[in-house]
């Protein structure tokens, strides 16, 4: 506990992220009378279930200084599949087939991306269209169905009075994901290309393992976002699952990622999920559009980008500031120096 | 690969195998071109007709021209903008609203030169808007991603989410629908701005400072060309081509809507990855400071002319999606093995 407050207090965008949801929750908690409620709780867990998947997935991404675009096809292509084949193979097989689809693709993609050295936005480009367009092959361009209703229902049952069988299973990946990045070996080395690529290559680790972790464990939780998407409403669309790729830049961001790599972490990314979360369970009470839905993520989005921004700015400054204060003084301490030598 | 910053410094043997991966990359496209013509001339009906290659080069003015305005931002090295279409239908949205209403003026309702004026407006401060925060130091695809959603956002607002009409004789019909020397003005439009990007980023020191400040960012801040205000330029030159993309289109449709570019477009479903697809099939490298609008132009015409003929062969939308999906990811990879070593990663 002592050791999670200090970090908490050290990382400024952390605890700004800690704020802005606070802020944002204690705002509708105000507005609205049913906001705070066990029934609310749930709905917002089960809804984490979805948009900390992709968060987390994109935090990884950009922990290791790259960003993954393919996430929303990945994600619907998975759905696809494991809707399609959760009636003749069963849902732990369809499911199974999905996520190990979906891991390879990421783990091709991060193959691809160390082996040629581009960046990674380069290529998941191509990939978010060229996997769309699979998707829609698998789909053969139509709304893939269930016929089998138990399995959504099994998901949604509630459990503990706040959670489901699904945000169970994601509060897991979560756990494991977490302990995975923070005492591993090969969770330590995503963060060292991210933050210091080039220090990192010199002392000898290779681009090419945390690079294929890193966009497989994306591929992997995109997949995993995609499939509970699909199973929960029973539904799969090939050209699907695209407003992903906001709602999870924004709770990675949200969460105290640094576009640089190397920063931000788990933690973070469930916080971002959940500020997301809040506002978007916040906004159904309004009644308001789709539209407005993403105007507001989008500005907070934005909030976000500047308040990072400027503080960056600010701690450049702060250092040049410094390391100038030290300059002069070492200058007054010379000519106080010579002073003395020529006084004499 | 900041071509004619160095050429005078580098030796001869260096030169001669920067000339030869230029063109290889060029050679490899037109050889594309020729097999794909050849196929359709052999195995697909209807393909050799002046009618059907005028839709092609129709097809590809409509990406093209937004792909041209995306080129100068690649080329600046701030990679692309994800607000593309959101910029158009917003813009769309106002030419729109400008043609209808004229913006609650009745006196101005219909005056075309005052819509386009309009919906140029939104698109330069649009631009600007998005540019400053890029040159600040916000990282591109973060900042269009979140410009795109609130662009989005105000455009369906202002026009409640609903399809603006407006009646067909209108003065923008020209532009829409009307023709010249059995062009469509659209074509003409196309040609005509990629001869003038062409001229600006091979003979202005403005184009030459684009490739600048692409090809080697320190070099460029050194020099007293900051990515600033290049940022806000190219951003400006980008969604101002969007801006005027959406108003050739919305005349042509007589209406408009906030999702009119988001929805199934054209080939891909998704006019902004198309248009970025454009821009890396035409092998400009996303990394910047190399490539040329005239590649850019060619890609364009690639991509309308393979998906024509999946359409006359009747394809559904998902190949289709395939086909311009393994494109881009062919080329992708195919320019970063070119480039694998002469190029220092970032």
């Amino acid at each position: 506990m002592d050791n999670l407050m200090k970090r908490i207090t050290k990382d400024v965008d952390l605890s700004f992220a800690i704020l802005l949801s606070f802020c944002v929750y204690v705002f509708f908690a105000m507005n609205i009378e049913v906001f705070f409620s066990h029934n609310i709780s749930f709905a917002i867990l089960e809804r984490f279930a979805v948009l900390g998947l992709v968060g987390l997935a994109l935090t990884i991404c950009i922990i290791a200084g790259e960003i993954d675009l393919s996430i929303g096809s990945n994600a619907a292509l998975c759905a696809v599949i494991v809707v399609k084949l959760t009636d003749p193979l069963g849902a732990p097989l369809a499911m199974l087939i999905g996520l190990s689809v979906s891991t390879l693709i990421g783990a091709t993609q991060g193959f691809v991306i160390a082996f040629i050295r581009i960046r990674a936005i380069v290529i998941t480009v191509g990939t978010l269209m060229l996997l769309r367009g699979v998707a829609l092959l698998i789909a053969e361009e139509k709304t893939v169905m269930l016929t089998d209703f138990r399995v959504p229902d099994f998901i949604t049952t509630k459990v503990l009075m706040y959670f489901s069988p699904a945000s169970l299973t994601v509060i897991f990946i979560f756990i494991c994901v977490g302990i995975f990045m923070r005492y591993t070996k090969y969770g330590r080395e995503i963060y060292a290309i991210g933050g210091a690529r080039k220090e990192a290559l010199t002392a000898g680790i290779p681009l090419r393992r945390p690079m294929i972790i890193a966009f497989a464990l994306s591929g992997f939780c995109a997949g995993f976002a995609g499939t509970v998407i699909g199973l929960k409403s029973g539904t799969a669309q090939g050209l699907g699952l695209q407003y992903l790729l906001l709602a999870g830049t924004v709770a990675a961001f949200v969460g105290g990622v640094s576009i640089l790599g190397g920063k931000g972490g788990v933690l973070g990314a469930a916080i971002g999920a959940l500020t997301v979360n809040f506002l978007n369970t916040g906004l159904v009470f309004y009644a308001l559009q789709v539209h407005f839905v993403q105007l507001f993520t989008s500005v907070l989005l934005v909030i976000v980008i500047v308040f990072q921004t400027m503080s960056r700015i600010f701690d450049s400054r702060q250092a040049r500031k410094s390391l100038l204060e030290t300059i002069d003084e070492r200058k007054t301490a010379l000519l106080e120096k010579k002073r003395t030598v020529l006084g004499k | 690969m900041s071509t004619v910053i160095q050429e005078s410094q580098q030796p001869i043997s260096a030169k001669f195998l920067q000339f030869y991966k230029d063109r290889t990359l060029l050679a490899i496209l037109l050889s594309l071109f020729a097999v794909m013509f050849v196929y359709g001339i052999f195995f697909t009906d209807n393909y050799l007709t002046i009618t059907n290659f005028k839709a092609i080069i129709r097809d590809a003015a409509l990406y093209g021209i937004m792909a041209i305005g995306l080129t100068f931002v690649t080329l600046s090295g701030n990679f692309f903008l994800l607000s593309l279409k959101e910029t158009a239908s917003i813009c769309g949205v106002t030419f729109a609203m400008g043609m209808a209403t004229g913006f609650g003026s009745p006196d101005l309702a219909g005056n075309f030169m005052v819509s386009l004026l309009a919906a140029l407006a939104v698109g330069v401060v649009s631009g600007v808007i998005q540019g400053y925060f890029v040159g600040m130091g916000g990282n591109p695809i973060v900042v269009t991603l979140g410009g795109a959603g609130i662009l989005y956002g105000i455009g369906a607002w202002w026009s409640d989410n609903l399809v603006i009409n407006f009646t067909r004789p209108h003065d923008a019909e020209w532009l829409g629908t009307g023709s010249f020397l059995g062009l469509p003005s659209i074509t003409w439009s196309f040609i005509l701005i990629a001869i003038a990007a062409e001229i600006v980023l091979r003979h202005t020191n403005f184009g030459r400072k684009v490739y600048l400040v692409g090809a080697n960012k320190a070099a460029g801040k050194a020099t007293g060309h900051e990515n600033f205000s290049m940022a806000i330029i190219v951003f400006t030159i980008c969604s101002v081509c969007c801006a005027f993309v959406a108003v050739a289109f919305v005349a042509q449709m007589d209406s408009a809507q906030s999702n009119y570019f988001s929805a199934e477009f054209g080939s891909s479903g998704d006019m902004t990855i198309l248009v970025i697809a454009t821009v890396m099939v035409g092998g400009n490298s996303i990394m910047g400071g190399y490539g040329s609008t005239l590649r850019t132009s060619l890609g364009a015409i690639f991509i309308a002319m393979v998906d024509n003929m999946m359409v006359l062969q009747g394809f559904n939308s998902g190949p289709r999606i395939v086909g311009v999906g393994l494109m881009i990811v062919f080329s992708i990879i195919v320019f970063g093995l070119f480039a694998k070593g002469s190029r220092a990663q970032e």
